[in-house]
């Protein structure tokens, strides 16, 4: 299960990195267009926590779930908030598009689980999503990122995910296969 | 002679000595009055992560992370809730139940320990 969630978000996320090769060659991803990818990351979680919150009677999974949504939304509304300052506006892209893709294809797998299958699908996705997000915020975003306080923001995004992406392997283990 | 001994000293003795006796009750009140401890939750971190504190201190809890925690007893004697970026929670140590480990109940990975002289 973790393996085929695994190569599935590989996948998504390849195709996320490739649309970002094909923008780079056109001069690279912009800060609002980083923003954009980020923004619709954020939101691809939350809506992955209300899928568990909705499916999911267990607690340690619940409680995992609320903190996804407390901590994604907590985040966004720091970028909304500086894009405001900035007077600036997410722009859609390619890489956002394939995001949210791939993201419908994941609901909907999840959404035909239950129980304990549906908890370890849930978690499993959680660890995988949250390394290969942060894998491409450290290793593209960040680094492309000019603005100098959106680019302290991702850091902060990025230190906020490493801690889910932990918490997300300890529920993985506490779940078992 | 002792008391003859007083009288004779200067005026500038006098006003050295109530100085004296003023400040060494200032320094008596100062040390027996209750402290405030500072704890920011940073980068899912408390700093200090350890706090060491007298009965009848304060300790205040920032939050200046982007994201919501708690600090919470970890036998669950005291809590300080959701606490929003820049939000403030005081707990006064008002006797040992209060001492020990306590965690961020949203990040399990945040702990902290408050230790009693």
């Amino acid at each position: 299960m973790f393996r085929k969630i695994f190569l599935s978000c590989a996948a998504g996320l390849l195709a996320v990195l490739g649309a970002s090769s094909a923008n780079a060659e056109d001069g690279g991803l912009n800060d609002m267009q980083i923003a954009h990818i980020a923004y619709v990351a954020g939101q691809i979680d939350i809506q992955y926590a209300n899928i568990a919150l909705e499916r999911s009677h267990n607690t340690d999974v619940r409680a995992f779930a609320e903190t996804m949504l407390r901590d994604h939304k907590s985040v966004n509304d720091a970028a909304l908030a500086l894009l405001e300052k900035l007077g600036a506006s997410p722009e859609d892209n390619p890489t956002s598009q394939s995001l949210q893709a791939s993201a419908a294809a994941k609901r909907a797998e999840l959404k035909a689980l239950k129980g304990a299958a549906f908890d370890r699908a849930y978690a499993a996705n959680e660890l995988a999503y949250h390394q290969f997000v942060n894998k491409t915020v450290e290793g593209t975003f960040i680094p492309a990122a000019q603005n100098a306080e959106f680019k302290d923001l991702l850091g902060v995004a990025l230190a906020t995910f490493k801690v889910h992406e932990g918490h997300a392997e300890a529920l993985v283990g506490k779940l078992g296969k | 002679m002792a008391s003859l001994g007083v009288k004779v000293m200067r005026p500038g003795l006098w006003i050295g000595l109530g100085v004296m006796i003023a400040g060494g009750v200032l320094s008596l009140a100062t040390s027996a009055a209750a402290e405030t401890h500072v704890v920011e939750m940073r980068g899912f971190e408390f700093f200090p992560a350890e706090v060491n504190v007298a009965i009848g201190d304060t300790i205040v809890w920032v939050n200046k992370d982007v994201v919501p925690h708690t600090a919470t007893a970890g036998d669950g004697a005291w809590d300080s809730g959701l606490m929003e970026t820049g939000d403030e929670f005081s707990l006064v140590v008002e006797d040992t139940v209060n001492v020990g480990d306590y965690v961020c109940t949203f990040h399990p990975t945040m702990v902290g320990v408050i230790s009693v002289d």
